[in-house]
This record gives structure tokens, sequence and C-alpha cells, in this order.
């Protein structure tokens, strides 16, 4: 059987509020899992990505838009007729089934023959590592074996996609870092398209192909972990996507490859594009905390700070440096050898123009 | 606005759509109708109603009437007064249960004298305080050798009352007492309290609640005692129930009865009200983020483990004090006079009494898979559907459980003797009062499971591929199914036990165990009486093992405890 793929085509979804009166929790979402692609939605709580995948399992109906899942147009169709498999946050074991027949559920719903269920369950059962497991009752189990056996019943149907609503929340965060490498690695064995929910930027990033960052129920931005943390399109994206620092700079010139800027009441020469910039024009500024590099007070060019703060964690440094009105978060790794600066001490900030993003407009 | 009225078409729409839904509906709240609202109107109509007119002549007359008045008083005083003693030793009972660190032996003993008073037929404890305290009583007069004590008024009833209804604040304060993590204590004393401190500010605080629900249900509980006063409370303490009892028993004034009963129905549904809707809102939930470490509990200074430990066996030893004379009752010829050993009472309660036994069984038998399918139905439908008139319909479902029992069977009786509708007589009538009056519990049991079971269950059965059908079948049913045995259980179990409202409804071709108990006491025949109540103890006690058996076995997580479900 060959993967599927998955596709939105402007749904919405609006639910009545009790205060605020009809909102919409999902509002024109587009969106295309390749085949065999995982793909996450990505956001914070409330921001749509849960009723999105409850959307395309068919759990909650669109009030606009249609699903696909592959050529199939499936908007009318009920989550039983769908062919999915989906894990919940709680799992949603049935706590009086034996692991067995919690496995076995989706086989004797398709009335396949009991020798066919027996195997298919065992060979499941084997795959998520439980063995030996089928006659415990869910209750019986650890957090992580009840997690594997929600899998191995979402599998074992050979379900067209496999959809994902954090997981891996319930877990303690040892466990949740090994079961995402499982859920990828099992999820690439067996070539199936899936869409997995999580509020948990470090997951997201290292669990998927591509990711969807929603805010109040749109997608505001796709693509993989790697162009989503360098080329952030939003601030909001900016600030979920890992840590950043934002600024608010004044474009005093636009020269031919090359900007100067006014940050912090000084001055910062940017080599980058003029013609995304005019003077007087205020820009944000994305630096992710390990782009800027601290130097010594006496060094030329950059903008000069304070050092507020310092923690050493071995492989790295984390500090706080004043500059102006504005507290920088600023990592050094390797600081060790590279030297470390203590509290109190001005230092000047270099910021490479490569890690710098620019953003348009915001507050001065 | 636009929205909820959306959502009312939503729900006729669905309804519609859905027939099995909608004439399940249909059908139940036909049935709520005739069996609840129908009694319940006419019995206001018999008290405000006369000859077509709006009235409170009746009320006024009975309420001139100086009996009446210090029966309501009474009634009144007596709730209070055994909500209040009922209150403190359910609490020094559950307190020592959870909290002084007591061997499972020491629980079950406990427990077994706290169950007994709940399964008992309602004149138990009455023939045992005669026995005990009256003019040839054990106690006072070959013990204590007091001539003339009088065993009946208000501390008679008091007492007798007390011992019956204590077990219930005991079962609603233990879990809440346990509920109270341990470590919040450990906190306290961290902080330099002493014991007496922690108690104080930290375990009684968190209990208040539930000692005003412990109370409030006592004190509904006392105020619908029939049976007790009826035997104990004697002429010089006259209350409601009685009275409305005499009214119509001894005056054949069904219309005075009404009013009376109307008279009780003011307080007890107040206290229902606030037990429901306020004091069960005030409960506190121990915000804790994970199961605290396991400590050893400290509340207890270990001098006062041994006077609370004493109290409490004290407790549990009148209780079986009681039980085992009765049982000793049962087989002497006449206990107090002529202590040789008898078989006699058995003996008549199996040949004159066979009637009543056979009935009871009948009817009990009868009323136990109606009341068990009722409440599971009612419960899914209030828990799980969407139809218009849901609440209405849970808050209509739980009305005969609230009223008193004489209510119940006085409302009854004023409605099923005349056209339309004549039931008066048959065993239809006892079977209705008592599904209708003592389901609920299954309901609730019914409700509270669903709402364990996260909806996502649900889904994943759909998920899966499961139609709705499907999942009801292989899902729900399966987990609601301890709720429909603890239903039919209680209504099997109040059918048995069980006189307050049926004592109305009785008839020559079908009467109760319970009345013939009563029949057998005013001939003063202790004897029998003595017998029956220890049979209907025995079939209680085997069907409560039975359920508990059953329950076990397709116990689930968050499944209910067959004692518990006694207690509300």
């Amino acid at each position: 059987m060959s993967a599927v793929g998955i596709r939105l085509e402007g749904i919405s979804k609006r639910f009545a509020h009790r205060v605020k009166g009809e909102v919409y929790a999902v509002r024109d979402v587009s969106l295309t899992v390749q085949p065999a692609e995982l793909l996450t939605l990505l956001g914070p709580s409330g921001c749509g990505k849960t009723t999105t995948l409850r959307m395309i399992a068919g759990f909650e109906q669109p009030d606009a838009g249609r699903v696909f899942i592959g050529e199939q147009d499936v908007t009318g169709l009920m989550a039983n007729q769908r062919n999915i498999g989906f894990v919940f946050q709680n799992y949603a074991l049935f706590p009086h089934l034996s692991v067995f027949e919690n496995v076995a559920y989706g086989l004797r719903v398709q009335r396949q023959p009991e020798q066919e269920i027996a195997r298919a369950v065992g060979d499941v059962l084997a795959l998520v590592g439980l063995q030996g497991y089928d006659r415990q009752f869910p209750n019986q189990l650890s957090g992580g074996e009840q997690q594997r056996v929600a899998l191995a019943r979402a599998i074992v149907i050979r379900p067209r996609v496999l959809l994902f609503d954090e997981p891996l929340s319930n877990l303690d965060a040892k466990l949740r870092v090994h079961m995402r490498g499982e859920l990828r690695e099992l999820q690439q064995r067996l070539r199936i398209s899936a869409v997995y929910v999580t509020h948990d930027q470090e997951e997201a990033m290292a669990i998927s192909d591509r990711i969807a960052v929603m805010h109040q129920g749109q997608i505001v931005q796709e693509g993989t972990a790697e162009s989503l943390y360098r080329h952030p399109g939003s601030e909001f994206v900016a600030q979920f996507i890992g840590r950043t620092n934002l600024l608010s700079g004044r474009v005093r010139s636009a020269g031919p490859g090359e900007i100067e800027l006014e940050v912090a009441g000084q001055h910062l020469r940017l080599p980058g594009d003029a013609e995304r910039a005019t003077a007087g024009q205020i820009l944000r500024l994305v630096v992710r905390p390990e782009v800027i590099e601290l130097r010594p007070a006496d060094s030329p060019d950059g903008i000069a700070g304070t050092i507020v703060s310092r923690t050493f964690l071995g492989e790295k440094a984390e500090y706080q440096v004043r500059v102006g009105a504005d507290l920088l978060q600023v990592t050094s790794y390797n600081p060790v050898q590279r030297g470390l600066f203590t509290v109190g001490q001005p230092v000047r900030l270099h910021f490479p123009a490569e890690g710098i993003q620019l953003l348009p407009g915001g507050p001065a | 606005m636009t929205s909820i009225a959306a959502a009312r078409t939503d729900g006729w729409r669905r309804t519609l759509r859905d027939p099995a839904l909608f004439v399940t509906v249909f059908i139940l709240w036909a049935l709520l109708a005739l069996f609840i609202l129908f009694p319940l109107a006419k019995l206001l109509a018999r008290t405000f109603l006369d000859g077509g007119q709006i009235t409170l002549g009746n009320l006024v007359a009975i309420l001139r009437d100086v009996n009446h008045r210090q029966a309501f008083w009474n009634s009144l005083l007596l709730a209070a007064l055994v909500g209040l003693c009922g209150t403190v030793l359910g609490f020094v009972y559950a307190f020592a249960a959870v909290r002084a660190n007591l061997s499972r032996a020491w629980i079950t003993v406990l427990d077994a004298a706290s169950l007994l008073p709940l399964i008992s037929p309602p004149f138990t404890t009455a023939i045992a305080m005669i026995y005990s305290f009256g003019p040839r009583g054990l106690i006072t007069y070959h013990l204590l050798g007091i001539k003339g004590f009088t065993v009946y008024g208000l501390h008679s009833t008091l007492f007798s009352e007390t011992l019956t209804y204590f077990p219930i604040a005991y079962l609603t304060l233990k879990p809440i007492l346990a509920g109270i993590d341990p470590n919040v204590e450990d906190m306290a004393f961290s902080l330099g309290s002493s014991r007496w401190r922690v108690f104080r500010t930290v375990t009684l605080p968190l209990t208040v609640p539930g000692l005003a629900n412990a109370f409030l249900l006592l004190f509904a509980a006392s105020l619908a005692d029939f049976a007790t006063p009826l035997i104990l409370a004697g002429n010089s303490f006259p209350v409601l129930p009685t009275q409305a009892y005499l009214q119509i028993t001894g005056l054949f004034d069904l219309k005075g009865g009404a009013v009376l009963s109307f008279v009780l129905l003011v307080p007890a549904l107040v206290v229902y009200l606030l037990q429901r809707f306020w004091v069960s809102r005030k409960y506190y939930v121990t915000i804790t983020g994970k199961v605290g470490a396991q400590t050893t509990i400290k509340s207890l200074a270990p001098w006062a483990r041994a006077p609370l430990l004493g109290a409490c066996l004290l407790l549990a030893g009148v209780v079986l004090y009681f039980y085992v004379l009765l049982f000793y009752a049962s087989v002497v010829v006449a206990l107090g006079a002529n202590h040789a050993w008898t078989w006699r009472h058995y003996q008549v309660i199996f040949t004159e009494g066979l009637k009543a036994i056979r009935d009871t069984l009948v009817i009990a038998g009868a009323g136990m898979p109606l009341g068990g399918l009722y409440g599971i139905l009612l419960g899914y439908l209030v828990a799980k559907k969407i139809f218009p008139g849901r609440q209405a319909m849970e808050i209509v479902s739980m009305i005969n459980y609230a009223l008193p029992g004489t209510i119940v069977g006085i409302a009854y009786l004023i409605a099923f003797n005349d056209p339309p509708i004549v039931l008066t007589g048959t065993a239809l009538i006892i079977v209705a009062c008592y599904v209708f009056r003592y389901s609920p519990t299954g309901i609730r049991a019914t409700v509270a499971l669903l709402q364990q079971i996260d909806p996502s269950i649900e889904e994943a059965s759909q998920g899966l591929g499961a139609g709705s059908g499907t999942t009801f079948r292989r899902i729900t049913l399966p987990l609601i199914l301890p709720a429909f045995f603890a239903g039919l259980g209680v209504v099997f179990i109040r059918s048995m036990t069980a006189i307050s409202a049926t004592i109305f409804l009785v008839s020559i071709n079908w009467t109760l165990i319970t009345v013939r108990i009563l029949e057998n006491m005013t001939e003063l025949s202790l004897g029998p009486a003595a017998a029956f109540s220890v049979l209907v103890v025995v079939i209680v006690f085997a069907v409560i093992v039975a359920i508990s058996g059953l329950l076990r076995r397709f116990r689930t997580p968050g499944a209910v405890d067959m004692t518990s479900i006694l207690g509300g």
C-alpha cells in the first residue's frame, strides 16, 4: 500500500463562546501533507491545532472547506468511515479491555477472522515492544506502556493516515524524548502520512519533516524546522520557535549592500538589502542569543552594553546584557576557551549580519 | 442569544432525527409525569383547592390545631438534634477509620457495625430499644432495677435515630477525610503547629463542607423517618409523619393527611435544595500535583488514640448489641420474661407471614430490573444526549427521592385511588413507588460513571471504525454496568426495608414484610417482629454480597462501591 497525503482546503470551525459569542477556532486553513510526510501543527494552547486535527479525523465537522485523504473527499464522512489511526493525548484506552482486546478492537469491528486478529495483534505488539503484555489491563501499565498500546491500537488497522494529538505530553521529560524517537522511526518504517499536534517547539523540531505554526486559528508559517528558525516571518514565529531577542531599530541610511540602523541610541551597520528599507523606517531585529558575539569594551564596532547576569552551564554560558533600556539574552558556547565575562563588565555586542532577520514595523 | 436559540433548534432537530431517542425520551417523560408529577399535583390540589377555589383554608385549619403546630416544631427539633449528634458520631467514627492508623481488621469491624443499620428494616433499633429500656427492659428493669422508666419520648427517638442514621454521616465524611492529603498536614506540622492546632486549623476546616452535608442528610432522614417515632415517640412527642399517618389511618381524613404532609414538604425541600445546590458546591478540591509521597499519618496524638478508639468501639458495640438482642429475641419465647429456646416465631412468619414474605420478594424482584434499567437509561440520556428538557428531566426524576416517604405515599394514595387511573390495591402501585423513589441512586451512579469516561474513549472506538451502535454496545455499556448493578441493588434493598411511603399503599392483596412488622409490634407480638427483621437483614445482606461480587467482577477504574451507595 503506497502512502497517501492529506489536503485541507479552506476549512473553518466556529464555536459558540459563552462570553464572546461565535468565535473561530479554525479559520480558513489550507494545508497539504505529502505522502509519507510527518507534518506538525505547532502553536500555543487555543490556537486551533487540535480542532484542525479533529476535523481531519472526522470527530468535528468543518463549517466550511473540504478535507481530502488521498484523492478522496472525506468531508462528509464520519470518523469510523475514514480509516484513520488516532493517538489521543490521554491515550483513551478502553479500561475494561485487556491490552490484546484493546489492540484487536479495530480488527474485530472489521470482522477479521480470529486467526488473522491474533497474528496481527501479536505482530504489532512486538513492533512496539510489548510482547507478553496481552493479558494486562490498561490500569496495570505505566504511562509509557499505555502510550505504546495506544500506538499499537492505532496502527494495527493499517490506517491511511496517522493522527497524533499531543501524544507525549503525559510522559515525563526523559521518556518523552525517547518515545518521540520511536514514533518517528515507526512512522518512517510504515511509510505513512502523519499529522502531529504539539505545543512543544523542541518536540516539533525533533520529529517533523515540516512544521505548520498556528496562531489564533490560522497557519502563520509553514516550513522545515531550519527555515522557520532562520527565517521567521513574524515576531510570533520568531518568539515561538527557539529563544530570541527582539530589538527595534530606526533606519538611518540604506546604502548599497549596507544598512545603517540606530538601535538603542547607538549606531549599527549591517550588511543587507538596501531595497528592503528606506531611511526613517522602523524595523524589528530578530537576533538569536547564540549569534551575538561578546567582545571586550575597547573593540571597534558593535553596540555597547553591560553584563547584568551570568549563568555558567558547562558547554555554554548564558548572559543577560543591558543595552540601553533593553535586556538581551546572549549565549556563548565553549566559554571556558573563549573567556568568561563578569557581571558589571562593559562589553560590545557584535551582530553578524547573516544571523539577523529584519522584520518590518513594530513599536519604536 | 442566537447561538442559544440555534442550540435549541439543533436539539429538537437531533431529537427528531433520531427516532429511538425520541421514543425513549417520550416514554420516560410519560412515566415521570404519571408517577411523579401527577401524584404531586394531586397532593397540592388536595391541599390548596376547595370546590375548585384556591384557598389557604385547609392549611390554616391544620395549623390552628396546637397539636399539629407542636408536631411541626417537634419534627424540626428532632431532626436538628439527630443531625447534630449523628454528624458528631459519624465524624469521630470516620476520623478513627481514616486517621488513626488502624489495622484492616479494626476497620472491617467499624465498617460492619456501620453497615448494619443501613440494611435493616426500619423498626429494628426501636424493637431493641423496647427490649432494653422498656417497662420490662433488660437494662432498665432487670439490670439496673429501675421501675417506671419511660422509654417513649424524645430521648429514645433521638437515641434510636442517631444510631440508625450516623452511618450516613460516616459514609459522607470518610472519603472527605481520606481525601485530605496527609502531606498538607505534614506541611502544617513543619510550620510549627501542634497536633491540636493542625486539627483545628487544617483538618477540620477542610472537612466543614462535608460536615454541613452530613448534617443536612441526617436532618432530612430524621425529618422523613416515620417508623422510629411511631414506635418510640409516644403521645407526648408527636411528629409530622406519624401525625399524617394517624390522620389518614385513624381518622380517615385524607385531606388532613395531605395538608400535614405538605407542611412536612416545605422543610424537606429546603434542606434538599441546600444540600444539593449549596453545600455540595462548597467542597474543597485539594489541589496537589502528583500524589504526595507516602507518609505516616501523625494527626492523632498517641494518648488520644485510645479514647477515640474506645468511643468508636462503644458505638459499634451498642449497634452490635442491638442486633444480637434482636436475633436473640427471635429465638426465645418472650425476651425479658421467658428465655426458653424456640423456633416458634420463625414458624409463625413462615406460615401466617408467608404471604407477606412472598409479596415482598415478588415486588422487590419486579422492581429490581425495572429500577436498574430505568436508572441507566435515564442516566445515560441525561449525561450523554442532547434533547429539549434534559435538565428538567433530571430534576423531576429526583423529586420522589428527595421527598419524605410519607408525602410520596399519601400523594400516590390520593392520585391513584380514583379514575382515570386506579391502581390502589395492586402490586403495580407499590413497585412504581419503589422504582421512582429509589432509582435516582442508579441514575446518579450512571451519570457519575459516564462523566468519568472521557469522551475520547468513545471517539477512539469511532476512529477504529466502529459505528455508534457498536461503540455503545462494546464500550459504553460495559463501562456503566456497575451503575446498573448498584441501581438495581438499591431498589431491591429499599423494597425490602422501606415502609414510610408504602404503608399507605398496601392492601389485602399485596402486603409487605415491613408492614407486618409494624402490625406485630402494635399487637405487642415482638417475637415474630424480631424474626421478620432478622429475615430481612439476612436476605438483604445476601443480596449485597452478591452485588458486591458482581461489581468486583465488572470492576473498572472508578467503579462505585456498594456500601458508599447506601449512604445517600
